[in-house]
């Protein structure tokens, strides 16, 4: 299975869906459900998969990580992006 | 304090317009006139979602036989509840499914019998498989995940690889490759179902390619049968402890088969609110945890694993529910299993569909071979 290209336009396979918002502690937390169970999902991994709405594109989500999390090595952001994203693809979650 | 159940198994009705010769359904079948209205399954998708559950899995016998399952589906979504229904496609047609993902559904999870026709409605004991076919193809039209179901079995396990490549080209996300399981009218039929260790074997290798093949673009969903597992699956994730069925006639069990087990009274959502039920009633509690565990589960490392495997199976097969389950191989009982496979792997291959103009013609050809299943009163 290829990883993204720049130019993909990941999103949520079709039935998977956002569910209740919640709070771990101080920590925003949400869910992902899908058709054989729920993702809960914080911190660097919410941030990516708020940003997967079609629109955008591999590329931009990068960049806007990359802004966010200043310091990082960006190598080490793409690469790390790139395999949650694969993860979620191989379990027909995420499309790209 | 006792976790949240995660998910709810809605058994909307007993009625069927298949028969499968497979059917893990109850031999008694809770009747039409005792079925819960749509205001008490509306009630009881509110009191899930309040008790934390995620998802609600709609089943039967076939759900639409329900006229009011798009205002059971739409009650399941308001509650907050992943809605996944689990359909043979009778019933459905594109106005329908259309109404359904409108009213909030999720998820549709398509049975097929087999990819060759005569075969599929020869198990099925009814003309399903062209209409399946048809609805498949609406279904994609709509954005809701779309999986399809195969139970396999002795008699179609050996042409495995052709049902994967009929499926694919269905292109649903997932597929889920089910072997079948020996409750209900499937251990009635059981030497018609179980598969020789060859056919297994086989069919592991013809999965696992088919895995490597379609990653990304179909999840394969599939578990090795528990007969001819080391150790016993993890039934239901153990007692008690993710999910609560509710019957046809608002019966709450702990999993689809439970009702064999003499001695224990479930209770019924008619009386008694979810949330009681899951907490306290003594059904819930009868096999949760570890207390209960006889040797050689009790002192066994994978007690947490499995939870001594499934209750039912070990009533069935053992005559004692409280029973390790005799598909472990450490059970006392395991010889159980261990004769019903030497008898699949003796006995000759498989039968072959018979054309019948009628399901009784069907019945009456298949009486030397297997039950197919009834319908409830």
């Amino acid at each position: 299975m290829p990883p993204p290209e720049d130019s993909s336009q990941p999103r949520l396979a079709a039935g998977c869906r956002w569910g209740a918002e919640t709070k771990a502690g101080s920590e925003q937390e949400r869910m992902i459900l899908f058709p054989e169970g729920a993702i809960k999902l914080q911190g660097t991994g919410l941030q990516i998969l708020e940003r997967c709405d079609g629109e955008r594109t591999f590329g931009q989500i990068i960049e806007e990580l990359q802004t966010q999390f200043g310091v990082a090595d960006p190598v080490k952001i793409r690469a790390d992006i790139s395999q949650f994203l694969e993860q979620l693809r191989y379990k027909r979650i995420v499309d790209y | 304090m006792i976790p949240n159940p995660l998910a709810l198994i809605a058994e909307v009705t007993h009625r069927c317009p298949l028969h499968c010769i497979y059917c893990s359904n109850p031999l008694e079948l809770a009747s039409v006139n005792s079925e819960l209205s749509t205001e008490e399954w509306i009630d009881i998708f509110q009191q899930s979602g309040k008790l934390g559950m995620l998802h609600a899995h709609f089943t039967g016998g076939e759900p639409l036989a329900r006229p009011d399952l798009i205002e059971l589906i739409a009650g399941a979504r308001t509650a907050g509840l992943y809605t996944n229904l689990i359909t043979s496609g009778i019933g459905l047609t594109e106005s329908r499914l259309k109404a359904l993902v409108d009213a909030g559904l999720d998820h549709i999870q398509l049975s097929f019998q087999d990819s060759r026709q005569d075969a599929a409605n020869w198990i099925a004991g009814a003309k399903a498989h062209a209409h399946k076919i048809e609805l498949s193809h609406i279904i994609r039209h709509h954005k809701i995940a779309f999986t399809v179901n195969l139970v396999i079995h002795r008699q179609n396990i050996d042409h495995l690889e052709e049902m994967i490549a009929f499926i694919e080209q269905l292109a649903p996300e997932r597929m889920e490759i089910a072997h079948t399981q020996y409750y209900g009218w499937a251990l009635q039929n059981r030497a018609a179902l179980l598969p020789t260790r060859a056919q297994l074997e086989n069919a592991l290798e013809t999965v696992a390619a088919a895995e490597k093949r379609l990653a990304g673009h179909i999840r394969i969903d599939s578990v090795v049968p528990d007969y001819y597992a080391r150790f016993p699956k993890a039934c239901m994730g153990g007692w008690g402890r993710r999910l609560m069925l509710i019957n046809p006639s608002g019966k709450v069990l702990p999993c689809h088969a439970a009702e064999v087990i003499p001695g224990l009274e479930f209770e019924n959502v008619r009386k008694k609110k979810l949330e009681y039920i899951w907490r306290q009633s003594s059904s819930f509690q009868r096999f949760r945890g570890e207390e209960w565990m006889p040797e050689p589960c009790r002192s066994c490392d994978r007690r947490a694993e499995d939870f001594g495997g499934c209750r039912c199976q070990a009533l069935l097969l053992t005559g004692d529910a409280a029973a390790t389950d005799p598909a472990c191989s450490l059970s006392l009982a395991h010889s159980t299993v261990e004769s019903a496979l030497a008898e699949a792997n003796s006995s000759a291959a498989v039968s072959q569909p018979v054309p019948a103009a009628s399901f009784v013609q069907l019945q009456q050809r298949a009486a030397h071979l297997w039950s197919y299943r009834t319908n409830p009163e």
